[in-house]
């Protein structure tokens, strides 16, 4: 007789969602992953509004990635009207990447993912039986945050980043301080990867066709998508490479590259560019047979390696900031006309794409974001169908509680991905 | 001291306000230990909602069936309800369009012609429906007010409301006057404050996330707007940017 599983609402992560498992007997038919955060149609928002709201408006699609997406909506507009800003413009702007991707990454594995590993509810018991270690996760979360409030000027949607420029740009005592909170952390964003390297107790998964932004070594200059067993395609025709379906169970749309349910993120990135500086680079090469090839169970490793190396990242960019020294920079004002303009970063969770169109007033005709998480749907989908089969037979509850962690693996952000897709 | 019991959740929203919670490192652990996290799927599993809350701390607006469904369940089931955020207090970003598009013109735009939309509607305020008991405004609500908050709802009381604009701190910290000085589209007069004029120490105008203050003096602003060469429709954009209507002909 068949049967149906629902998770609902799924926890433990950003957004509102469901898993629906369908069974004849102990055979799992089908899995149904469903993103259901209300529709907020941000696309279709920003019609009509000049270009200098955009970046404004856009950024609210997602807290957890408000820097990231500002970030990519204002290289997307500069793109469009040919701006080119300072240096310590675009070093503010990777530096607070790199704090984005500390605050987030030290969030989803301190407070939704450790209480997996101690068998607990969430961070409420994380508090009373190991105290210490959600401290240290919280101290990693915050020198993030930190940087972002100072650079960013809010933590949350930071306003300090502008078309052309910044509000201000740090003091020699702000960057020295930030740079000492970065370091006192340093020791503990080290050692993270031994926390999050516990095996995960749960059959094998397929082997993601991972895809990830180039060149790495340019955070804000990414070109081109490239992904495993392909030949890379300039970012630029992101829209013909990857395709979009509407699902009828899901807010969010199915995104396929090259026809294959691509995976972006941590993982990806490691594995696609394992050339790491410094301590981060000889921590990946320590863990590399975990990592190289691996499924998504490798994921949280692989986050707690890229906190490790934001961190190192992070204090290389203040040192160069405090070498140019402090300076009021012109803002380079965007003269409007009518263009396309597009650009990428990776986002903690993977590749984020931004493209706008304007009209020669500067009035948006066209908005179209592609997130890392309406990427790695399909893939998740995928993950999902292959664990439960795996697990056919098992009790009930603990294939459900092996579906959740999966999906913590992937770490995935459903406000981003319902509603940003258009057609 | 009896813990709480809270429900904290968002309905049409991007979690911001419900990070700012968890983004207050420092007194996090503390404060775990003051309340019981009945319902928070953000950051709990586990979670249940057929018991008795002392509060829901409820962020977003609300644009689906099912964003009202669990908000009458939050309300029957909670002494005190919060509006936590400018969505829930004033419908936020999602609700910039109300007035000028309707919401089957949006979801077709974004989910294409013919094919099968998601139930929504216009995203309007918490209080369309429910009485609220209390408020935390901002887009993304400061710290230091949800604190406030918390505290409040600990001991068994609620936060005192504030109500001067954000030109007031803009002021006492004697940053550069934008509107008047530099002839910019600041909102800063008819805006809430609390938030230490944030925007404005950075140089870069109050966007009015934080929803009009008590008895804002609409129609001066507009009037100084006018004056300065803004138009009418760029104004009303710009003001409705995350509350869709205003009394453009208010004065206080």
């Amino acid at each position: 007789m068949g049967s149906v599983v629902e998770i609902a609402p799924l926890t433990r992560l950003e957004g509102h969602g469901s898993v629906r498992v369908y069974r004849e007997g102990r055979r799992v038919e089908r899995v149904e992953l469903q993103f259901i955060d209300s529709p907020r149609l941000f696309e279709a928002l920003l019609l009509g509004k000049s270009f200098a709201e955009v970046p404004e408006i856009i950024c609210r699609i997602c807290a957890l990635c408000s820097t990231v997406h500002k970030v990519t909506a204002l290289l997307a507009v500069e793109d469009a009207f040919g701006v080119e800003v300072s240096e310590v413009t675009a070093l503010t702007r990777e530096l607070m990447l790199q704090a984005g991707m500390i605050q987030d990454h030290a969030l989803h594995l301190y407070c939704l993912v450790l209480p997996d590993l101690l068998g607990v509810r969430g961070v409420a018991e994380l508090a009373r039986v190991a105290p210490d270690l959600l401290k240290t996760g919280l101290a990693i979360k915050k020198v993030g945050n930190q940087i972002t409030e100072t650079a960013g000027g809010r933590l949350i949607h930071p306003v300090n980043i502008r078309l052309g420029g910044l509000g201000r740009s740090l003091t020699r005592n702000e960057l020295a301080r930030l740079r000492d909170e970065l370091q006192k952390v340093l020791p503990a964003a080290q050692e993270a990867h031994r926390l999050f390297n516990t095996p995960f107790p749960f059959p094998e998964l397929p082997t993601p066709d991972f895809l990830v932004l180039q060149p790495a070594e340019h955070p804000l200059g990414a070109q081109a998508c490239s992904m495993v067993g392909r030949a890379s395609f300039p970012l630029r025709d992101y829209r013909q490479h990857i395709e979009e379906t509407v699902l009828d169970y899901s807010n969010a749309k199915l995104s396929r590259v090259h026809g294959k349910e691509a995976t972006v993120g941590a993982l990806a990135r490691l594995n696609l560019h394992p050339d790491l500086e410094g301590g981060a680079g000889a921590l990946f090469k320590s863990h590399k047979q975990e990592l190289v090839g691996k499924d998504m169970r490798g994921n949280n490793l692989a986050q707690a390696i890229e906190m490790y190396h934001a961190t190192e990242r992070a204090l290389r960019l203040i040192d160069r900031l405090i070498e140019l020294g402090p300076r009021q920079e012109e803002t380079a004002a965007p003269s409007p006309r009518a263009a396309t303009g597009c650009a990428a970063c990776e986002a903690p969770r993977g590749v984020l794409i931004h493209s706008y169109s304007f009209d020669s007033q500067g009035i948006c005709t066209m908005a179209d974001v592609i997130t890392p998480t309406a990427l790695n749907q399909g893939a998740l989908a995928r993950d999902l169908l292959a664990l439960a089969r795996g697990m056919e037979g098992e009790e009930t509850n603990r294939m459900t509680t092996a579906l959740e962690r999966l999906i913590r693996c992937y770490d995935p952000c459903i406000s981003c991905s319902v509603h940003v897709l258009s057609l | 001291m009896r813990r709480m019991k809270l429900a904290i959740t968002g309905l049409t929203a991007c979690s911001g306000c419900q990070l700012t919670l968890l983004n207050c490192e420092d007194e996090l652990p503390e404060l775990l230990g003051h309340c019981e996290l009945v319902y928070f799927p953000l950051a709990e599993s586990g979670n249940v909602l057929d018991v008795q809350f002392d509060a829901a701390i409820v962020e977003g607006a609300v644009s689906t069936p099912k964003d009202l469904e669990l908000l009458f369940k939050l309300r029957n089931a909670s002494t005190h309800l919060v509006a936590y955020g400018t969505c829930a207090l004033f419908g936020g970003v999602a609700a910039m369009n109300n007035r000028v598009s309707t919401r089957r013109e949006l979801l077709r735009s974004v989910f294409g012609a013919g094919e099968k939309l998601p139930e929504s509607f216009p995203p309007v305020p918490l209080a369309n429906f429910v009485s609220v008991d209390a408020a935390v405004t901002g887009c993304p609500p400061e710290k230091q007010e949800i604190m406030e908050l918390v505290v409040a709802l600990a001991a068994g009381t609620l936060p005192p409301a504030r109500s001067y604009p954000v030109c007031t701190e803009c002021r006492s910290h004697e940053n550069l006057c934008l509107l008047l000085e530099k002839r910019e589209l600041c909102l800063g007069p008819v805006v809430q404050g609390g938030c230490n004029a944030r925007c404005p120490a950075t140089g870069i105008v109050c966007e009015g996330c934080r929803g009009p203050v008590r008895e804002a003096n609409v129609a001066q602003e507009l009037e100084l707007l006018l004056e300065r060469g803004f138009g009418r429709d760029e104004i009303e954009r710009r003001m409705s940017r995350f509350k869709p209507e205003w009394d453009y002909g208010k004065r206080s």
